[in-house]
């Protein structure tokens, strides 16, 4: 709904996503505030915003894959896995990050395609099971195959322009971060396209689109190949800025959490992959907080209990997502934005 | 040969494991078409109540199985009222994931428990091991395989003679039909996940018997019995059985083989790749419905 007063007098201005003078406004401050970050917060701030930035990135293609076409993957880290391996590989062997990134979404992909071909003949979970199989699969190699530095795992450089190298928190923020606007420019302009149109449509019913002449085996490999190359750019910036790629990076766990930050942020919405991915990762952050203070308080837990109280709360919030918001928080935000712009009217 | 032989037996014996798991999920799937993945958690926590009366609170052996398997039962009953029954009339993957979020949750306090290690399990059914032609073949894993078989055995023979088998039956084939013929649906739900925990649970006892408990043994579990059930067809109770007969196996001769080649780790991965094959090539199971739908 647009503010009162707002009308579309051209194709220009319905099809824009900014429409009022304010929202260019808010983006613009946004962007300013988002960007210059790095000028007084110190690197714990950084640190989060940049693996925030990363999730979104990766949760963005699992949010074309399984929101808009929906195919439900779990194997997602296994496809960061080979999109951070194929550009550890890569840049070790002499090749620049620069070239390294879109290779290693590119090779991200290609695996997806392999990985995403059990759509062809099923569907629901039968196909989430078979991705959670692909997961398995990919990350056995991984662990076996001698170029892949079995269990040890990679160290890849920083990414470097001439002699300037960017191997901290501050400098890694400028590539993360511009490259995650940019990728969600991209997917946010991509679901509004023919393209994204017919991801819907074969989610919603394939049938249907089969009969409106959608090509279903077309229209499902390539949501596996965009999915999966998200995914192997993030996991590429992933590695990089943290300088090494072990498969214990890239778990089920992780797959798992991926899904339930599109169930909370809102499946089939962009905006929802931010609410997701902030929402779930603050939490986190402050299960963490909190977990020293309640191993003191209650000593007889007496061991590490971040990690399994994070689980706990984690499962709790998608479980109440799913019985009380099944369509997240994107939808939430969608009823508070028609309620203000309509005060003091109802409807 | 005997080699071979030798791989059969042992995957056999842990085949019965995976057969467990694997009918514990058929169940919930055939009344309510709900693919549970919380089941590796029942069995789980099935093991840790046995373990927390017969070893913590020392109570005798058969009290301590009844315990367990009212505690497991109450548990599956709770999952199904507070998780599992809001989501009636939502689409089928939003129960799918309900189970993976119960699973996560769970996870998480069973590992609080454990505390990140293992319970010391007691050795309550005959230890030690018998040798029938060069074969070795602990008591332990045949005394599961035998529970394994009983508890087929009961089921079959609740399920095609007893009027709430019968019950169960007719509302696994619809709903609405077995709600106007006077069954209590709702009722049928709570019941079969209390009866599918307790199958849980005491394929979560048997497991310790065999490997122990340790705070990653759920996952590791249920996706087993997952690939077990599918391969027999994820509504076929004596699928479940063949399936996790013959995942066991070929588990075990693949393991067997190929380990000195790879260098380890295949056990983990075979099931995986049985299971893609499984899905790709014959997606409903060797014995279950082949719906007709096109993709």
């Amino acid at each position: 709904m647009l503010p009162c007063g707002t009308f579309n007098e051209t194709y220009g201005q319905d099809t824009a996503v900014i429409r009022t003078r304010l929202q260019w406004g808010l983006t613009i401050a946004g962007l300013i505030w988002l960007l210059t970050v790095p000028l007084y917060g110190g690197d714990y701030l950084l640190g989060l915003i940049n693996h925030v930035s990363i999730l979104i990135i990766a949760v963005l293609g699992l949010q074309i894959t399984t929101g808009y076409c929906g195919l439900v993957s779990f194997g997602h880290a296994a496809f960061m896995a080979v999109g951070a391996y194929t550009s550890a590989i890569l840049t070790l062997s002499g090749l620049p990050f620069w070239l390294a990134l879109p290779l290693a979404g590119i090779a991200a992909g290609l695996i997806g395609l392999i990985g995403g071909a059990p759509a062809l003949r099923i569907k629901g979970f039968y196909l989430a099971l078979a991705t959670l199989a692909v997961h398995y699969v990919i990350m056995f190699l991984i662990m076996h195959l001698s170029i892949t530095g079995a269990t040890a795992g990679l160290h890849p450089p920083p990414p470097k322009i001439g002699n300037f190298a960017f191997s901290s928190d501050k400098t890694m923020f400028y590539i993360i971060v511009p490259l995650m606007i940019l990728m969600t420019y991209f997917a946010k302009n991509l679901v509004r396209t023919k393209l994204g149109r017919a991801f819907v449509a074969v989610r919603d019913n394939d049938l249907a689109a089969k009969v409106m002449g959608i090509n279903l085996y077309y229209y499902k490999l390539l949501a596996f190949f965009v999915g999966c190359f998200f995914a192997g750019v993030a996991g590429s910036l992933l590695g990089h800025w943290w300088l090494v790629v072990a498969p214990e990076e890239f778990t089920i766990v992780q797959s798992l959490m991926y899904i339930g930050m599109i169930i909370v942020g809102g499946l089939g919405s962009i905006a929802g992959v931010f609410f997701g991915v902030i929402s779930l990762r603050l939490l986190d952050e402050a299960v963490f907080l909190a977990a020293p203070s309640l191993s003191a308080a209650f000593p007889a837990l007496a061991m590490d209990i971040a990690a399994p109280l994070s689980g706990v709360v984690f499962g709790l919030i998608i479980i109440i997502f799913l019985i009380f918001e099944p369509r997240g928080l994107a939808h939430r935000w969608g009823i508070f934005k028609a309620s203000y712009r309509l005060y003091p009217f109802t409807y | 040969m005997i080699e071979l032989l030798r791989y059969i037996v042992a995957g056999l014996m842990t085949g019965a494991l995976y057969a467990m798991v694997a009918i514990s999920i058929v169940l919930i799937f055939k009344a309510t078409e709900v693919v549970s993945l919380a089941h590796g958690e029942l069995l789980g926590f099935g093991a840790l109540f046995f373990w927390l009366f017969f070893v913590a609170l020392g109570l005798p052996l058969w009290l301590s199985i009844l315990v367990m398997l009212a505690c497991a039962g109450l548990l599956g009953a709770i999952i199904q009222r507070f998780a599992i029954r809001p989501l009636i009339g939502q689409p089928l993957f939003s129960a799918f994931f309900m189970t993976v979020a119960v699973y996560l949750m769970l996870d998480a306090i069973f590992a609080l428990i454990l505390k990140g290690g293992a319970v010391g399990w007691p050795a309550f059914l005959p230890v030690g091991n018998i040798y029938p032609g060069g074969i070795t073949i602990s008591l332990a894993s045949l005394s599961t395989f035998g529970i394994c078989l009983l508890l087929f055995g009961i089921l079959m023979v609740f399920f095609r003679y007893t009027k709430l088998g019968l019950g169960m039956r007719a509302t696994a084939e619809d709903h609405q039909l077995s709600q106007s013929a006077g069954i209590d649906v709702k009722w049928i739900f709570v019941l079969i996940w209390v009866i599918s925990a307790m199958v849980a649970a005491v394929a979560g006892v048997s497991t310790g018997n065999i490997m122990g408990v340790h705070f990653y043994l759920p996952f590791f579990i249920v996706v087993k019995g997952l690939a077990a059930a599918l391969f027999g067809g994820l509504d076929s109770i004596p699928g479940a059985l063949v399936g996790g007969l013959i995942l066991g196996i070929f588990e075990s001769v693949a393991a067997g083989y190929l380990d000195p080649i790879v260098g380890g780790g295949v056990k983990e991965v075979a099931a995986f790749v049985l299971l893609l094959f499984i899905l790709i090539v014959k997606p409903y199971g060797l014995f279950g419905l082949v719906r007709i739908e096109r993709i």
